[in-house]
């Protein structure tokens, strides 16, 4: 009975109820678009760190995976002694550097590129599109990004001149090679329109000049099983004291680090937004009860009891809420995509990144939130109605 | 390959201790505040520092303390900083001659473009910019950030647009009993609208000027504690007299709109129904 009872009195103030839900639901979305950005952040970057399965990094002292152009020494001997830990299944070398390429069609402008050295048998670094991946000892071909292709005008087949660092004084390249394109293939920690070129490993380093010391930026490394992450991070801590060794919960602890005002703005404007719905909600149950107070004295009067009548109130609140929620869930996940999209415009973010993420313990935590409120909003307004005095009440109604 | 100094930095931390009196012929380093501060460093202290924490072999001494540049685009990464003479870097990290970039200073009047236009037709392994580029494109990801707020601030906008209309028309359908009397006595619905339209009016900028000093307390609280969240002396929030304007004008309209939307509603109810006997 309050459940129809409370939808009719709604349905009184059609034009006030439809303003209230409409408040509820901008201030749901907006809850719920925070609640994506807080957890969505972490989410996105431990997925991403995670998407080819190696769930532990090895970087130069004191530095995250590419975050600087500090190398590590002796890749040869590292991944030796990283491969001889029982609970390690896996370690891909990865050389990121500059470098330069000379278009296919010609001319004498170059093309500033990053090269990825790689060794294919064990990568976490791409996903092949087309064509085929290279051999582990192809020493003659290269991978091109989509990007990179442009760039250079080449396709799978052509053979491109990729050029070593630049000397100004000699005008001329450490190093020139003429590689085969052997397929296009996606780099993961790319950002948008990044132009990247990979080779294996031996041939990038000399690019880089790096080779007499077998020096990588980044190791990582494919724990046997998620359990054995944590002991391969402490004993590869223990072994390896001149890296840095983090597992993927450390990296994201140092994004969160980086990320901390996201963090804390999401924070700040979810709470806005459960304050204004509080507001919203208590006001309009709280002025509508004052303007049904003669009716709910009658209502007493007639034996009703004070339950059914603060069911009633909460029931309109909950309503309310509930309708406002559905439709700002909509809305949440409309206006997620288009903040996301200026968001992941950021420069140098990895094209995959996202920073709102729909999953459903984030959904399901904004509504249930704000369900909750909801509810609790309608207390007060409840607690005004119960305890109208009858008699008084219906003495000011009929004068 | 270009080593970063955040390298040196790091590699310093694990060897940090008193020291003896310094040696003649020790280089100079100038170290940031923060980082002196975090470390415990003064000046005259002596440090070792190398491009990998086995191979510390280079002594140093601190000759100052000194407050970097607020700098928004390095203010997350909380590096610590120190700066040394160029020779004494360059010998450490073995590349005697090597530089990241030169800064080139132009005659009066000289056009920039025009400058590294013509350093580019001559480059080989380098690459000329005017300084006004590189702040356009180191300034992009700042750029995001004011889309993404002032996306933030449109939907802030439409919630509290609604949220105001919706107060306002309950504010003004709490007189329906007054304007209902007001009718029966006589008054004209334009009077009644006009004196419900001025009651909008007082309460929108009580509510604006309200809501102006809410939002210097908030800004000013919000400046105070990234200040010392990020050590920095950066501004995060900035309320100026246009942002002012705007929110007091925006304010203005939308509660006179939502007040006019409202009394005019009620005037067009009959006297009896405001009542409650219609």
């Amino acid at each position: 009975m309050e459940f129809r009872w409370g939808v009719r009195n709604l349905r009184r103030h059609p034009f006030r109820t439809a303003l209230s839900i409409a408040g509820i639901a901008v201030a749901s979305a907006m809850l719920l678009d925070m609640v994506m950005l807080r957890g969505g952040l972490e989410a996105s970057f431990a997925d991403l760190l995670l998407v080819r399965g190696y769930q532990i990094r090895v970087t130069p002292k004191g530095t995250l995976p590419l975050d600087s152009e500090a190398t590590l020494p002796d890749a040869t001997g590292l991944v030796a002694t990283i491969r001889s830990d029982p609970g390690v299944a896996g370690v891909a070398p990865l050389v990121a550097t500059s470098i330069y390429g000379r278009r296919v069609a010609g001319g004498d402008s170059l093309v500033t590129l990053f090269g990825y050295g790689i060794d294919p048998r064990d990568q976490g670094l791409y996903q092949l599109l087309r064509g085929a991946d290279l051999a582990a000892d192809d020493s003659a071909g290269v991978l091109l990004s989509e990007a990179s292709a442009t760039a250079l005008g080449a396709a799978i087949g052509d053979t491109v001149t990729l050029l070593g660092v630049l000397d100004p004084q000699m005008a001329a390249p450490a190093m020139e090679r003429r590689l085969v394109v052997r397929g296009v293939v996606q780099w993961l920690y790319d950002y948008r329109e990044q132009p990247s070129v990979g080779t294996v490993v031996p041939l990038m380093q000399r690019l880089a000049r790096t080779e007499r010391e077998d020096r990588v930026s980044v190791l990582l490394v494919k724990a046997k099983s998620d359990a054995d992450v944590e002991p391969v991070v402490e004993r590869l801590r223990t072994r390896l004291g001149g890296a840095e060794v983090n597992g993927v919960a450390d990296l994201v602890r140092h994004f969160q680090d980086r990320m901390v005002y996201f963090r804390q703005l999401a924070t700040i404007l979810g709470s806005v937004s459960l304050l204004v719905t509080v507001l919203l909600i208590g006001t309009l149950l709280t002025i509508t009860v004052n303007e049904r107070l003669g009716e709910i004295a009658t209502l007493r009067a007639i034996g009703v009891s004070r339950a059914s009548i603060v069911k009633e109130v909460l029931v309109e609140g909950t309503a309310l809420t509930v309708v406002g929620c559905a439709l700002g869930v909509a809305l949440g996940l409309v206006t997620a995509r288009y903040l996301d999209e200026i968001l992941t415009s950021f420069p140098g973010l990895p094209a995959t990144f996202s920073f709102f993420v729909p999953r459903t313990p984030n959904v399901v935590t904004a509504i249930l939130v704000t369900l909750l409120t909801g509810a609790l909003a309608g207390l007060y307004p409840a607690w005004l109605a119960a305890r109208a005095p009858i008699a008084p009440t219906l003495r000011a109604e009929a004068t | 390959m270009r080593r970063p100094l955040c390298l040196l930095v790091f590699s310093l931390l694990p060897l940090l201790a008193p020291s003896p009196a310094p040696a003649q012929g020790v280089p100079d380093i100038a170290v940031e505040r923060r980082m002196a501060a975090e470390l415990g460093l003064q000046v005259g202290d002596t440090l070792r520092l190398g491009v990998a924490p086995d191979s510390l072999d280079r002594l140093v001494r601190v000759a100052a303390i000194y407050e970097p540049a607020a700098d928004p685009a390095t203010v997350l990464r909380r590096e610590l900083r120190l700066r040394m003479h160029l020779p004494d870097l360059a010998a450490m990290l073995g590349q005697p001659d090597r530089v990241d970039r030169f800064g080139v200073a132009l005659e009066p009047g000289a056009s920039a473009d025009s400058a590294a236009r013509a350093l580019n037709q001559a480059a080989f392994g380098y690459r000329a910019y005017p300084s006004s580029r590189i702040a356009s494109e180191s300034s992009q990801t700042f750029r995001v950030v004011s889309r993404f707020h002032r996306a933030i601030a449109v939907i802030t906008i439409v919630a509290s647009a609604i949220f105001l209309l919706c107060i306002m028309l309950l504010k003004v359908e709490e007189r329906r009993m007054d304007a209902a009397v007001m009718r029966f006595v006589g008054i004209r619905r334009r009077t009644i609208f006009l004196a419900l339209l001025l009651e909008a009016a007082v309460v929108a900028v009580l509510g604006s000027v309200l809501g102006v000093v809410i939002a210097w307390a908030s800004s000013a609280a919000t400046n105070l504690y990234y200040q010392r969240f990020f050590d920095t002396k950066l501004v995060f929030s900035l309320l100026t007299p246009d942002i002012v304007r705007f929110s007091v004008l925006l304010s203005l309209v939308l509660g006179l709109a939502a007040g006019a939307l409202a009394a005019w509603r009620l005037v067009r109810t009959k006297p009896m129904v405001l009542w409650g006997r219609g």
